[in-house]
C-alpha cells in the first residue's frame, strides 16, 4: 500500500498538473480571441481602404458636392449598421437640399425627426437659420411603414466642410441603441476628410486659374462683359464701366441696357447673338464722348451648350479722329488743286479768243496769273510729295561735308530782297568758328528756306537774325544764345539742350504764336486746312517738311514763341566725333 | 432792260474772280469783285448789285458769315445770292440755302452756260417771287 506521504505527492502533482493544463487551455484561449480579433481589425482595416480607394474613383474631378455624398452614402452600408443615411446641404440660389435614404422601414416620424434635428445641427455649425421654405426634399431606398414604431435610438452626424466653409451634413441614425460611439466613427471622419480635402484642392486649383482669368479681363483696355442666358451680368471689367459711364460698383444688366438705351439694342443683339451662334458686330455707336466697336459672341460649353454671351466694347475714337483728319486732309488738298487749276482753265479759255489779244495789258496779266497760279500748285504737289516721302519713310537724305556757315550767309543774300520790300533788317548771327558736317546742303537749305520766309510773312516792322552756334559740353545754353544775340521770346526756365550739338535759330520780332497753335504747327492735316482759310499764300506744309528733313539728320526741331513779340525757330543737329575733329584741325 | 445787270462776285482766289469777271463781262454783265467777305459786304450795300456770287471758304470772313450780313441788311438782304463753292460739301451748302441763298454752283469744273443760266433763273425767280432752289442730296455714304 501506499504510505501517506506519497499519496500527497500524488495529490500534489495531480493539482499541479490541472493547474499546468487549465492555464494552457485559458492561455490557448486568450491567444485565439486575440489572434481573431487582430484578424478581424485588419480586415476592417482592409476594407476601410478599399472603400476610400473606390470612393477616391468615384468621386474623381467632380467639385459637385451632393455627387460626392451620394457616392459616399451609397458605399457606407459596408462599412456601418444603420436605419437611414441622410444628407443635408446647401445648393444654389439659397437652396437646401435634404436626402433620405431608408435602410430599414421606418415610419415617417422617424425620418421627420432625423430632418430636423440635422436642420439644428447644420444651423449651428454654420451660424445661420436654415429656412424650411428653401428645402428641397427627397427620400430614397425602401418604403416607410407605419406600423414599425421604433423611435431613433442611435444617431451621428458628420460635418461637410470644403475649404473650412461648411456644406452640410451627412448623418446615420439606426433604431438599435449604444451604436456610433464617436471613437468607432473614426472611419465616417476619414472618408468625409479625403472628399473634402480633394474637394478644397480642387476648387482652390480653380479659384487660380479663375483668378488669373479675372485679373486679365480686369486689366484689359478694351471693355468686357459677360451675360448668361437669362441675361444676368456675370461679370464687367473697369474698362467697360467706364466707356458706358457706369460709376456702380456692382452694376446689374439694366445699368448696361440703359448706358446704351436709345442708341443701341443691345438686349435684341445678345439674344440674337445666343439663338443664332454667331458672332454679332456693330461697326461704330457713339456713346458719349467715344466711338465704339461693338463684338458680340456666344459663350459655350464644352458640351455645345449655350452659357451666355460675351460682349466686347473696343474704343476706335482716336482711329475715327484720324480717319476723319485724312479725310478733311484729301478734300482740303483737292480743293487747294481745284481751285487755281479751275481759274487756269477759264483763263486759258479767254485767252484762245483772239479780241483778247487787243488788249495788251489784259494779255500780259492773264499770262501772268497763269504763270504763278501753276507755280503755286507745283509747290503744293511738291511739297505733298515730300511730306509723303517723309511718312512713308522714303525721305533721302545724302550726306557730304557742309559748312553750315556759309548755307545761311546764301540764304540772307537770296531773301534780302523780300527782306527790302517790307522794309525789314535780315542778318545773320555766327558765334565763334562752326564745323564743317555732315549733312544734306540742299536739304539744310529748304529748311533754312521755309524758316526764313515763314519770318518775313508773319513780320510786319522789325528784323529777322539767323544765329548760330555751338553748344559744347559744360555750356551753359541761355548764355551761349545770349552772347549770339539770340532772343527767344517766351522761352521756359529749365529748357535743357544736349550738349555737342550745332544750334541754327531764325528769330523774328512778327505777330508771335499762341501757345495753343503752337503743337498744330508741325501737323500736316492742321496745317493744310489753316492755309485755306488764311490770306497768306503757301501750302503751310513747310514746317512739316522742315521737321522731317532735321529728324533725317538725327536733329530736332523747336520753337519758342509769345504772341505779339515774335516767334524764333530752331533746330539743333548732333555733332559727331568726325566733326569735332575737323573743327579742331 | 436798258442798264446793265450788275453782278458782284466774292472770290479769294485771285484768278478765278479775273476769269468770272471777265467771263460775265464778255455776257453782257456788269461786274464788281470782292476779296474776301468783308469786302463782299460792303460792296453788296454800296453797289447794290442785281446778284451776288458768294464762295464759302474765304479768309477774314468766310461765304456763311458774309450771307448772314447780307441777309441782315435792309439794303441787301433783298438781293439774290448764288453760292459759289469747291468743297461740295453738303452741309455748307444746306447752311446756305436756309439762310436765304437761292442756288448754288461747284465751282471747279463749272461750265460758263451752266453760270449764265443759273443766273438768268435766279433772277427770273426773284422776279416771280419763288423760293430757293432744292437743297443738294446728301453725299453717298461710303
Amino acid at each position: 500500500m501506499f504510505s501517506g506521504t506519497t499519496s500527497y505527492i500524488y495529490i500534489a502533482l495531480a493539482i499541479y498538473t490541472v493547474i499546468v493544463i487549465i492555464f494552457i487551455w485559458w492561455e490557448n484561449r486568450v491567444m485565439k480571441t486575440n489572434l481573431l480579433a487582430k484578424e478581424s481589425e485588419m480586415q476592417r482595416r482592409m476594407y476601410e481602404v478599399s472603400v476610400l480607394k473606390e470612393l477616391g474613383e468615384r468621386i474623381g474631378y467632380s467639385l459637385n458636392v451632393q455627387k460626392i455624398v451620394d457616392v459616399i452614402t451609397g458605399s457606407l452600408r459596408r462599412l456601418l449598421p444603420y436605419s437611414t443615411v441622410s444628407y443635408l446641404l446647401f445648393g444654389e440660389d439659397g437652396r437646401v437640399i435634404f436626402h433620405c435614404i431608408l435602410e430599414d422601414s421606418v415610419n415617417k416620424d422617424f425620418v421627420l425627426t432625423v430632418k430636423n434635428r440635422m436642420i439644428e445641427a447644420l444651423g449651428a455649425l454654420a451660424g445661420q437659420k436654415i429656412s424650411l421654405d428653401n428645402l428641397d426634399e427627397s427620400i430614397s431606398g425602401t418604403i416607410t411603414d407605419e406600423t414599425n414604431k421604433q423611435q431613433i435610438k442611435s444617431f451621428f452626424n458628420v460635418p461637410v466642410v470644403i475649404n473650412n466653409r461648411p456644406m452640410g451634413l451627412l448623418n446615420v441614425a439606426s433604431t438599435s441603441a449604444g451604436l456610433y460611439k464617436e471613437d468607432e466613427m473614426t472611419i465616417l471622419y476619414t472618408i468625409m476628410n479625403q472628399a473634402s480635402t480633394a474637394v478644397s484642392k480642387l476648387e482652390n486649383i480653380l479659384n487660380q486659374e479663375k483668378g488669373k482669368l479675372n485679373s486679365m479681363v480686369e486689366s484689359m483696355a478694351d471693355g468686357v462683359f459677360m451675360v448668361d442666358t437669362r441675361n444676368r451680368l456675370l461679370v464687367i471689367n473697369p474698362a467697360a464701366k467706364n466707356m458706358l459711364g457706369i460709376s456702380k460698383v456692382q452694376p446689374t444688366i439694366f445699368d448696361v441696357l440703359d448706358a446704351l438705351a436709345s442708341k443701341f439694342d443691345l438686349r435684341t443683339k445678345i439674344e440674337q447673338s445666343i439663338n443664332q451662334d454667331k458672332l454679332m458686330v456693330e461697326e461704330q455707336l457713339q456713346v458719349g464722348t467715344k466711338v465704339l466697336r461693338i463684338l458680340i459672341s456666344p459663350v459655350k460649353d464644352v458640351q455645345n451648350e449655350a452659357l451666355g454671351a460675351v460682349v466686347l466694347f473696343h474704343d476706335i475714337t482716336k482711329e475715327k479722329a484720324i480717319e476723319k483728319m485724312r479725310e478733311d486732309f484729301t478734300s482740303m488738298m483737292v480743293h487747294e488743286l481745284r481751285s487755281p487749276l479751275t481759274g487756269i482753265k477759264s483763263i486759258a479759255n479767254l485767252l484762245r479768243e483772239e479780241k483778247i489779244k487787243n488788249e495788251q495789258k489784259k494779255y500780259q496779266e492773264f499770262i501772268e496769273l497763269i504763270v504763278s497760279n501753276s507755280a503755286s500748285m507745283l509747290d503744293l504737289v511738291n511739297d505733298l510729295l515730300d511730306v509723303a516721302k517723309l511718312e512713308a519713310g522714303k525721305f533721302q537724305v545724302v550726306k557730304k561735308d557742309t559748312d553750315i556757315k556759309k548755307v545761311i550767309e546764301t540764304k540772307i543774300q537770296s531773301f534780302q530782297a523780300l527782306a527790302n520790300e517790307k522794309k525789314l533788317g535780315l542778318a545773320s548771327k555766327i558765334v565763334g568758328e562752326l564745323p564743317i558736317i555732315q549733312a544734306d546742303e540742299n536739304k539744310i537749305g529748304q529748311v533754312l528756306n521755309n524758316l526764313l520766309s515763314n519770318a518775313i510773312k508773319f513780320t510786319q516792322q522789325g528784323k529777322i537774325i539767323i544765329a548760330g552756334f555751338v553748344l559744347q559740353k559744360g555750356e551753359d545754353l541761355m548764355q551761349k544764345a545770349m552772347s549770339a544775340g539770340m532772343i527767344w521770346p517766351g522761352i521756359k526756365e529749365g529748357v535743357k539742350f544736349e550738349a555737342d550739338q550745332l544750334i541754327v535759330g531764325v528769330m523774328d520780332t512778327g505777330v508771335g504764336i499762341k501757345e495753343e497753335e503752337i503743337s498744330k504747327l508741325f501737323n500736316k492735316f492742321t496745317q493744310l486746312e489753316q492755309s485755306a482759310a488764311s490770306e497768306k499764300k503757301g501750302t503751310g506744309l513747310g514746317l512739316v517738311i522742315t521737321k522731317g528733313i532735321v529728324e533725317a539728320h538725327n536733329g530736332k526741331v523747336g520753337i519758342f514763341s509769345k504772341e505779339g513779340q515774335g516767334t524764333a525757330f530752331y533746330f539743333a543737329l548732333p555733332l559727331n566725333h568726325e566733326d569735332k575733329i575737323q573743327k579742331t584741325n | 432792260m436798258d442798264k446793265k445787270t450788275k453782278i458782284l462776285v466774292v472770290e479769294d482766289e485771285e484768278i478765278l474772280l479775273t476769269a468770272l469777271t471777265e467771263e460775265l463781262n464778255q455776257e453782257g454783265f456788269e461786274v464788281v469783285g470782292a476779296k474776301d467777305g468783308i469786302e463782299g459786304v460792303e460792296k453788296a450795300s454800296q453797289e447794290k448789285p442785281n446778284l451776288i456770287l458768294l464762295d464759302l471758304v474765304m479768309p477774314r470772313l468766310d461765304g456763311i458769315g458774309a450771307l448772314k450780313q447780307m441777309k441782315e441788311n435792309s439794303t441787301t438782304k433783298d438781293i439774290p445770292v448764288v453760292i459759289l463753292t469747291n468743297l461740295s460739301d453738303y452741309d455748307k451748302i444746306s447752311d446756305a440755302l436756309s439762310l436765304g441763298a437761292m442756288d448754288y454752283l461747284v465751282k471747279a469744273n463749272y461750265r460758263l452756260e451752266e453760270l449764265i443760266q443759273k443766273i438768268k433763273t435766279v433772277l427770273e425767280r426773284k422776279e416771280t417771287g419763288a423760293g430757293p432752289a432744292a437743297p443738294p442730296p446728301p453725299p453717298a455714304s461710303k
